[in-house]
This record gives C-alpha cells, sequence and structure tokens, in this order.
C-alpha cells in the first residue's frame, strides 16, 4: 500500500492541537513581542497582498475570537514596544499563541517565496534583485510603523547590521513553517532577555 | 502489508516504509516499525539506513534548527551519534557516518533553504496521524540565560563586573582607612576623666 502524505491535513491537524492548549502559556516578553511584530512586518514585505492575507489567515483559522477586525489585529500589534503608537501592557498568554499561529500560516503561504530567497541554487543576480525589492520593502514598512528615534529601529534601518537581521528574520520564517514551526517559534520567543 | 509514506518538499523528499505493530493492536493503515526509510537531497546521493539513524538524524537536526531559530549556531550530534550537523560559514554541514567499518562518513553542505525543507519532512513525519512511534526527539523549550549571552557585546557583559568588583575594592580600602584613624580603646580610657577623682575635687 502507498500513500501520499496530505500535506494540509497534517498542518491542519498540528494547529487543532495547539488550538486545544492556548490556555496555560507564558505571557511573551518585551524583546518577543518586538520580534514577533518584525516578523509580521517581514511577510507584509514579502507578500504585497500581505495584510488582506493576515486577515483572511486570521478566519481561515477561527482565530476571530482574538481578531474579530483588522484594528483588533493592529491592536495586538502595537504591543511591540518599537511601534509609533504603542501600547502599554502585556499580550494576554491565548492573544500572543494566537498571533503565532498566525504569524507561521502566513510563513506557510510564502513558503516558497522564502524558499527562493534563502536558496543558494538561484540564479544569483535574480535572488541579488529579490533581497533588494524585499529590504527596501521591509525597510519602508519599518519607517512607516516604527518610532526612529528608538535605539533598536536605528539598528533595523542602518546599512551594516540590517541585512545580517533581515536575513534571521527570514530564515526564522522558513523555520517557523510548517506543522513543527509553530511550537519551535513559541519556544524561541520565549527565551529569557540575556 | 508494507506502508509507504513520502513527504515532499522542493530540495527534500522523504520516504519511509514499515508495518503497524501488531503487537500494540495498531490498526492498518499505521506505521508502527519503521523497515527502511530513504532521504533524497538535491544535488547529494541518496541516503538510507535503518530506524536508529534515522532516529539521530531527527534528534540532531531539528534541535540544531531550533536553535537557530533563537541565532544560536553551534553543533549537535556526538561521536556515538550516527549523524552530526554543524554551522559551516552560510552553509550548514550534514556529517553521516556509516555503521560499516570500511566506509568512510559522508559530508554534506546544504543552505538554509534545503535545511528548512529538511526540518519540515522531519517535522511532517513526526507529527503525522499515521506514525505511531515514539521519537526521541526533545521538546522545544526555551534556552536558557547561558546558552544566549553571546547576544550581549563583550563590553557591555564585563562592564557590570568590572563596576561591581571596583566599588568592593574602593569601600574596603576606604573603610581601613578610617578605622586607621579612630582612637584605640587605651586612649580613651586614658581621656575619660574618673568619677571619683572628679568627686574629691
Amino acid at each position: 500500500m502507498s500513500e501520499v502524505t496530505n500535506k494540509t491535513d497534517i498542518e491542519n491537524a498540528g494547529l487543532d492541537l495547539d488550538l486545544a492548549d492556548l490556555s496555560n502559556r507564558s505571557i511573551l516578553g518585551r524583546r518577543a513581542l518586538e520580534r514577533l511584530d518584525l516578523l509580521f512586518l517581514a511577510v507584509e514585505s514579502l507578500d504585497f497582498n500581505g495584510s488582506e492575507a493576515i486577515l483572511f489567515n486570521c478566519e481561515k483559522l477561527g482565530l476571530q475570537k482574538f481578531f474579530p477586525n483588522r484594528v483588533e489585529l493592529w491592536k495586538s500589534r502595537c504591543h511591540n514596544p518599537l511601534r509609533r503608537t504603542t501600547r502599554r501592557g502585556k499580550l494576554e498568554s491565548a492573544e500572543s499563541d494566537a498571533l503565532i499561529m498566525l504569524l507561521c500560516s502566513m510563513a506557510d503561504r510564502i513558503y516558497p517565496l522564502i524558499h527562493q530567497l534563502l536558496s543558494s541554487r538561484e540564479p544569483e543576480d535574480l535572488n541579488f534583485e529579490r533581497w533588494n525589492l524585499m529590504e527596501s520593502r521591509l525597510e519602508e514598512l519599518i519607517r512607516q510603523r516604527m518610532n526612529p528615534r528608538r535605539g533598536a529601529v536605528q539598528r533595523l534601518l542602518s546599512p551594516e547590521s540590517s541585512k545580517l537581521i533581515y536575513r534571521d528574520l527570514v530564515r526564522s520564517l522558513a523555520l517557523a513553517a510548517g506543522p513543527g514551526g509553530i511550537n519551535r517559534l513559541r519556544a524561541s520567543l520565549l527565551d529569557p532577555t540575556p | 502489508m508494507n506502508i509507504s509514506l513520502r513527504y515532499d518538499q522542493s530540495s527534500a523528499s522523504l520516504q519511509i516504509e514499515g508495518l503497524p505493530d501488531t503487537s500494540l493492536g495498531q490498526p492498518d493503515g499505521v506505521v508502527g516499525i519503521v523497515s527502511s526509510w530513504k532521504l533524497q537531497l538535491m544535488g547529494s546521493i541518496d541516503l538510507e539506513g535503518k530506524r536508529e539513524h534515522l532516529e539521530d538524524l531527527m534528534a540532531n537536526v531539528l534541535p540544531y534548527a531550533r536553535y537557530l531559530m533563537s541565532d544560536v549556531s553551534r553543533t549537535f550530534g556526538d561521536s556515538r551519534s550516527s549523524v552530526s550537523i554543524s554551522p559551516e560559514g552560510s552553509k550548514h554541514r550534514l556529517l553521516l557516518k556509516s555503521s560499516r567499518p570500511d566506509v568512510q562518513p559522508l559530508t554534506i553542505d546544504i543552505d538554509d533553504a534545503e535545511l528548512a525543507d529538511l526540518v519540515r519532512c522531519l517535522d511532517d513525519l513526526r507529527l503525522d496521524n499515521r506514525v505511531k512511534i515514539s521519537w526521541k526527539t526533545p521538546l522545544d523549550q526555551p534556552l536558557t540565560r547561558n546558552e544566549l549571552v553571546h547576544r550581549i557585546p563583550f563590553m557591555q557583559r564585563i562592564f557590570p563586573p568590572l563596576i561591581g568588583g571596583a566599588s568592593i575594592f574602593l569601600v574596603a580600602f576606604s573603610a581601613l582607612f578610617v578605622t586607621s584613624q579612630l582612637p584605640t580603646e587605651e586612649n580613651r580610657i586614658d581621656q575619660t576623666p574618673n568619677p571619683i577623682e572628679l568627686n574629691k575635687k
């Protein structure tokens, strides 16, 4: 008997499992909230229709309880202290888990694009163009939404350090895609601040 | 009945063959015993082996990816393990040791995209409901503070203990100076007037 894996079934199984134990999770710290929001920005920079796709995926995953509309989603993301309009307080643990799930499903959606960017087998010139496009879009989004007076934002925009940070973000998205990505990303976001 | 499962990504493909473990009452269509597996990585020869080799691959590649997510690049897999993975410039080096004594270890360098594909294939297998095997893969856990210490710049790391040490030294030194100026017990007795003599006067 030979069977070919149904990818969506596996992924749905993983997501159901995670939805079931959304409670009893640790609360994300300041650094984690910054990183989570930056990963969302990286998704938006890769997907021209990113913000609409995020809302669509939110509905698809049944996360309207947490983010019934784009304003609520925006308010959750505004817990990032680097934002121009930042919100005080911690993000509820269930809400942060919902954000992680949403991000992982978005990473899964744009996985072919991420793969192209990270692959060394792609034509060098083409990949250079792709990275340039992605970097310029991400820079633009950071300038629009983040507080440029913050040192961390200046580092994100500085030509010396930004390339490495953006590559790390894209690689994190690649490893966050797929059925095991949710737990991997969640664990990395719960890392202590050194 | 032999069951074959395949997990495909664009640069990696993992295929396993196995049977249900009837001693555990597993139904048909479930893999409880892996009889063989084959991993195809783009630009490399096909890898095959026993279940132990697959477990070693999983036990080293998945934690490596977990650490990479936290921006920590370190080697996974010791001398006893048949698989090890370590950072190699911008790539990742997989070292595969054969159980046969006359076969040299095989080295494969994979880029980030290939690593992500391999990780996805292994995740697909690990989380597949049709595979009822308890893998020895460690759970994804937050790292410890010590493992993340490299994120703090060297000067920032060395500055607090330096300041602390210097403060302790200064306080100790000044305390020594102050105590040497205090009157001794004998001096204090000599200077205090005797109450009997005072009464006589």
